[in-house]
């Protein structure tokens, strides 16, 4: 199985008003990006062969007032189509019902895990302020997929995302899944320090930021990272994510399919990793 | 008289020809127009419309050829982040392959019929896909 963890819908056309549109684009800094139907993403699957979108919405309630995608929607782009589309929650961590929104999310809406970018958010991972809802997954047994490293989104700070800003969260809650998504670009070699060290740390591939998918990949799997460290170190902790709409998931694809590796390794990139982080395979 | 009108199109591979002869005849007989010209032009900057005999064996030359031509992995310089997307750039030969096959073709309107060439097949090119794509028809004549 083919699995894409990391896609934003910002554009799915079943979800967008003209108003969500404005507020996509602004949240996102998506620009000059718009809205296009649920057939358009479910062709592309079946013609380049992805089984499962993990669909990632954006609560930033209380820093900008608004969401890049709410927990209701992505629940309904779920029900839309269920053998295709997988989603997680969001919540603003200085929402003052943040907890409530969470175990909503959870219980209510049948959620798979929890997106949170500390940059965006404005707060540190191993801040005091974020052990309950550390402890909410832990109860529900749901990961967290954090955004790591640089965002292209406005009015965010890299300072709140390095990857180091997570070693103390691995080690004080080790039964807690976290995938440090986009490789933590630009700082590759410490999330790969991270995954190496840490069992219950997770990244994905979701950069794209320079070059063609074939070079930035090459970069990334063969020179930030030796040829054999993904394969022969931390083979379960990576996971195929594009950063849809911001990098297509095809072309992600794409640079991954022209790196050399191992078949059962290749396999767990794509898609085992993925359900093991989503607690769906041990 | 100017008539004008749009389709919209999914395209089904990143590189796609689609027909559309039927679509621009049935709107450009149904104009009014008795003399004139029709245009069909597409919107995009990494799509194409042309003219070509309707073969599959030439839709596959057509499609080697602008792959040997323009291949998909090369150091483009439009391979780099684009601020006024928010994502990397990377469909450099769609837009190399639009440029060589245009944006639009025109046929010919005699007595309210479209007078091309018997062999004559208007294709809509898809050189980026899978896209929601739009295409543009306007009939011009009297």
């Amino acid at each position: 199985m083919v699995i894409d963890m990391h896609v934003h819908p910002a554009f799915y056309g079943e979800i967008c008003t003209p108003e969500k549109v404005k507020e996509h684009k602004k949240i996102g800094g998506y620009d000059l990006m718009g809205p296009f139907p649920k057939e358009e993403t479910c062709i592309q699957m079946d013609h380049f062969g992805v089984d499962r979108l993990v669909l990632l919405p954006l609560d930033v309630s209380a820093h900008e007032g608004g969401h890049l995608v709410t927990n209701e929607e992505i629940r309904a782009l779920m029900d839309l189509e269920p053998e295709r589309f997988w989603g997680f929650a969001s919540v603003d961590p200085d929402s003052p019902d943040a907890l409530e929104v969470l175990d909503y999310a959870f219980k209510n809406l049948g959620l798979m895990g929890l997106k949170l970018n500390p940059s965006k958010q404005a707060f540190y991972p191993a801040d005091p302020k974020m052990d309950a809802i550390y402890k909410k997954c832990i109860q529900y047994n749901k990961p967290i997929l954090f955004h790591a490293g640089m965002s292209w989104e406005p009015g965010t700070l890299m300072k709140y995302s390095v990857p180091l800003n997570f070693e103390e969260v691995a080690v004080k809650y080790p039964q807690l899944r976290i995938c440090l998504a986009h490789f933590g670009w630009p700082f590759a070699v410490d999330t790969a320090a991270l995954c190496l060290k840490y069992p219950n740390v997770y990244t994905d591939t979701s950069a794209m930021y320079m070059d063609s998918p074939e070079k930035f990949m090459d970069y990334i799997f063969n020179q930030a990272w030796g040829p054999l460290w993904f394969q022969n170190n931390f083979a379960k902790q990576v996971m195929f994510g594009s950063n849809n709409p911001r990098f297509r998931t095809a072309r992600v694809k794409r640079g991954l399919d022209s790196i050399e590796m191992r078949d059962d390794v290749r396999e767990k990139l794509m898609g085992g990793n993925a359900l093991r982080f989503l607690g769906m395979e041990d | 008289m100017v008539e004008m009108t749009s389709f919209e199109i999914i395209s089904r591979k990143e590189f796609d020809l689609v027909r559309i002869t039927d679509r621009v005849r049935e709107f450009a007989e149904n104009s009014g127009v008795k003399n004139g010209l029709v245009y069909v032009i597409t919107n995009h900057t990494t799509t194409g419309v042309f003219v070509n005999e309707s073969l599959e064996c030439l839709e596959t030359d057509i499609e080697n050829f602008l792959g040997d031509l323009i291949p998909t992995v090369k150091d483009y310089a439009h391979n780099h982040f684009l601020p006024s997307y928010g994502a990397t750039g990377n469909n450099c030969p769609g837009h190399l392959k639009s440029l060589v096959v245009g944006n639009h073709s025109v046929i010919p309107i005699k007595d309210g019929k479209m007078f091309g060439g018997a062999a004559q097949e208007i294709y809509f090119a898809e050189f980026d896909g899978i896209q929601l794509r739009k295409v543009q028809i306007v009939v011009m004549g009297e």
